[in-house]
């Protein structure tokens, strides 16, 4: 540790001191048993511990790109619980890869005394020799990549990641990481990142907000649940917002009797063939109307502000459709629906074996600018992220993110290789669900 | 409970356009509503259209006459006649129909007949009793309200029933009356499930500009129940707006100096419980409310109100609408709306003696208390 750092670490701020009183209240009340929804507790004296210090690598930090709503709530706080919530420990560093004209890392950095670091070594020892920080965030998002010619950009996530496994190797220790979104561009590569958190031994959190956030309305799946089908309908694009779709359904579909046993196909399609696949799925049409009764954004016809849509809107309204269908090992089915023009948030429905009930929500995403003025959906993900650094408890496996990052890159490839079915062998992921959900609901 | 079969739904509106809560509501039981994970449409149930005054052929309407069907009617008590309900609409920025229109309906309206209004019953309590009157002597159900009372909270929270409540607030921005019905609409049906129901109010007090932030230093609002309403905001104004950046606005200091023409009113409920209603423009963009009971304990919400063009709180008052048309069962007591009215007529007197108490002793009478069905 540098000579600045620890004096840094000895004197605290008054603003700092009093923002750690108020975190250790907060921190206590937003981990007790006592909560309910919507319902905030009296503060716990707080302890006197030093703080966790956690380090951000990003590529880019501008307005609204993912790095830049982790920042903001780890230095300025967030609503959580019914109170302005105050992470309990310290954004110690950064590492910032892209400086753009309109970047903001530097004055987040200079405004909130956060050293931009030259190498994501120097981040995590803090311009030592030895790891220095408690938690690690990869946030490898927006930002000015190169794209393949299969169309994914090639966001450095595993690059990143190795860099930062490289220092927890030379120190012979491991922190906590998290990764935002699919893990990587290459299933090799995402199958070594988990690896590489076995063999260290060190918690490993990854994937996208949309399982964490508020639902509409807030339903779960009991542990166990007879499902044979799921369905996500959202919008976006190919290694980009399909993710997030993935990452929707599997989050439900996990629960279903048995766990998850892995995938077997994927097929994507996109065009008229999502429509002909469609026509030939009754179940699957079934939940995909299902999924847009919960939308709020259905677009209507001219002269009207919603649609109660049938098959023949659905073709008008989504131009260009992409849909994947994927068959797990079990016979269980996920089906994404990337409706661009239809609509414009996240929903889900799933089939229930035998009564043919369906379960479905809204996974709530207030996206700025267009609804909000906050990305709230991530105070969730970074307060699950807290817990990590805090005490070592991820609220998901990361075998999910590593199937669902395998299930996009497989999806890229069959587009690539025009529509084709791929067997998917690599793609035996299997794992239990935690018992509690992670979900937004207080 | 028994339903009956709705033939008919007449709406009598004063304006009619795209995004209108005419529109909206309209729209729904014309050609249906999301409901709980499926379509809903009423099948064989005429709606039609009485604008009042009648005006030029509007192209929303004739779109809607040729596309589902809608029965344009010009001549009001034909429009009403046959009608199982009739939703009454005035125009957007009074929140209340003209009296006579409402008179007018009531008068001509067949026993038994549904009849909601969007926004408040009348200019006046006075009034408002009167319109109760004639409607009762008619053997007309009527009520009156907003989506707000009945849209998405996010977290999903309710107030336990019966349990003692000490304070409330909520957060709303909008112009004057808009904003404060829609506050009264979002905030009454929280607290009047708190022990021994709605008991009436029995003074207000008004404040504006920098006496708002005098007073809550003074504690005469809850300063920590705004700080829990604004955590549940999505929408905060300022450097989230400028950078995106998520901010504590009340412990930073930004309120007081974002807020642009703020107004505050606050309610002594003659329980003793504690009302605060904040206009904040420039501070947050959406509804919020906090509320404490005596034991200390904070329920916060996000009054969520999905965004346009759907509007899909709509939808959520489309449903509980039907189930009032069909069960003849208005969804909460005319006190209610007889509170609602009093109050926005109260505020007409109180912004003009701004900081001093208005007694409002015909709203803390026992005629306006209401406790809803357990």
């Amino acid at each position: 540790m540098t000579k600045e750092g620890k004096a840094a670490d000895s004197q605290w701020n008054r603003r700092e001191f009093v923002s750690s009183l108020a975190t250790s209240a907060v921190a206590a009340a937003s981990t007790g048993a006592l909560l309910t929804a919507g319902v905030s507790c009296a503060h716990k004296a707080p302890r006197f511990t030093p703080r966790k210090k956690v380090a951000i690598v990003a590529t880019i930090v501008r307005k609204y790109s993912h790095a830049q709503h982790f920042i903001d709530r780890f230095v300025e706080g967030y609503g959580w619980h019914g109170q302005h919530h105050r992470p309990a420990m310290e954004l110690a560093s950064l590492y910032v890869d892209q400086f753009p004209e309109n970047d903001l890392a530097r004055e987040r950095s200079s405004r909130h005394g956060v050293r931009i670091y030259p190498t994501i070594e120097g981040a995590l020892t803090l311009g030592g020799s030895d790891l220095a920080v408690d938690g690690v965030l990869i946030i490898g998002e927006h930002g000015n990549y190169a794209k393949n010619e299969k169309g994914q950009t090639l966001y450095p996530r595993y690059k990143f990641f190795k860099e930062v496994t490289n220092v927890f190797e030379k120190s012979g220790r491991a922190v906590p990481v998290f990764n935002d979104k699919h893990l990587s561009t290459r299933w090799s590569e995402c199958a070594e990142m988990v690896a590489d958190s076995k063999r260290l031994g060190f918690p490993f959190m990854a994937g996208s907000s949309l399982p964490v956030t508020w639902r509409i309305p807030a339903i779960d799946l009991p542990l166990g649940t007879p499902l044979e089908e799921s369905l996500c309908i959202c919008y976006g694009g190919v290694d980009h917002y399909d993710i997030h779709g993935l990452e929707t359904a599997q989050c439900m579909s996990e629960r279903r009797a048995g766990g998850e046993v892995g995938v077997k196909s994927v097929h994507a399609v996109k065009g008229q063939e999502v429509w002909a696949m469609l026509k030939e799925r009754e179940p699957t049409r079934r939940l995909m109307f299902a999924a847009l009764a919960r939308s709020h954004t259905c677009q209507g016809p001219p002269g009207y502000t919603y649609a109660i849509p049938d098959m023949a809107w659905c073709r008008k309204a989504a131009t260009n459709p992409i849909a994947y269908f994927i068959e797990h090992l079990d016979g269980f089915k996920t089906t994404l629906l990337l409706f661009n023009g239809l609509v414009d948030d996240f929903t889900y429905a799933g089939l229930i074996k035998g009564t043919g009930e369906i379960v479905s929500c809204q996974m709530y995403l207030p996206m700025p600018p267009r609804y909000t003025t906050l990305a709230n959906f991530f105070n969730p993900q970074v307060n699950h992220i807290e817990q990590m650094v805090l005490d070592g408890t991820v609220p998901y496996p990361v075998e999910r993110t590593l199937l669902t990052s395998g299930v996009t890159l497989f999806a890229v490839e069959s587009l690539y290789q025009g529509q084709v079915k791929l067997e998917t062998p690599e793609l035996k992921v299997n794992y239990q669900p935690l018992a509690k959900s992670a979900f937004w609901r207080a | 409970m028994t339903t009956r079969a709705l033939r008919k739904i007449t709406f009598v509106v004063e304006e009619f356009g795209v995004g209108t809560p005419a529109q909206q509501l309209l729209d729904r039981f014309l050609i249906g509503y999301p409901h709980e994970g499926a379509f809903r449409k009423l099948e064989g149930c005429r709606v039609a259209l009485h604008l009042a005054p009648p005006e030029a052929a509007d192209a929303e309407i004739t779109r809607r006459v040729q596309d589902f069907g809608l029965d344009r009617e010009s001549n009001l008590e034909r429009a009403i006649a046959d009608a199982d309900a009739v939703v009454i609409i005035g125009r957007e920025h009074m929140c209340v129909p003209s009296e006579t229109l409402l008179k007018s309906v009531l008068q001509n309206a067949a026993a038994n007949t549904a009849c909601f209004v969007h926004g408040v019953l009348a200019p006046t309590l006075q009034s408002a009793k009167e319109m109760v009157a004639l409607a009762e002597s008619r053997h007309i159900l009527l009520t009156a309200g907003t989506a707000t009372a009945v849209t998405y909270r996010l977290p999903d929270v309710d107030v336990p029933m019966g349990v003692p409540l000490q304070e409330a607030l909520i957060v709303v921005q909008g112009a004057y009356p808009v904003a404060e019905v829609e506050a009264l609409h979002g905030l009454l049906p929280v607290i009047e499930r708190r022990r021994n129901g709605e008991s009436g109010v029995k003074r207000i007090r008004f404040f504006q500009g920098r006496d708002i932030w005098q007073a809550g230093e003074r504690g005469v609002w809850p300063q920590s129940l705004l700080a829990s309403a604004l955590s549940r905001s999505d929408r905060p104004q300022g450097d989230p707006v400028a950078d995106g950046r998520t901010q504590d606005l009340l412990g930073l200091g930004r309120v007081p100096q974002l807020a642009q023409h703020p107004r505050c009113w606050i309610l002594e409920h003659r329980d003793g419980l504690r009302s605060t209603l904040l206009d904040l423009d420039g501070v947050v963009a959406d509804f919020n409310f906090a509320v404490q009971t005596n034991a200390g304990q904070i329920i916060s919400a996000q009054l969520h109100r999905p965004p346009g063009p759907a509007q899909h709180q709509f939808s959520r008052l489309a449903a509980v609408l039907e189930t009032f048309f069909r069960t003849g069962k208005p969804p909460w007591p005319i006190q209610r709306n007889l509170l609602v009215t009093g109050l926005l007529e109260a505020f007409v007197q109180g912004s003009a003696r701004k900081d001093k108490s208005i007694e409002t002793p015909e709203l803390g009478s026992r005629a306006i208390a209401y406790r809803i069905p357990m």
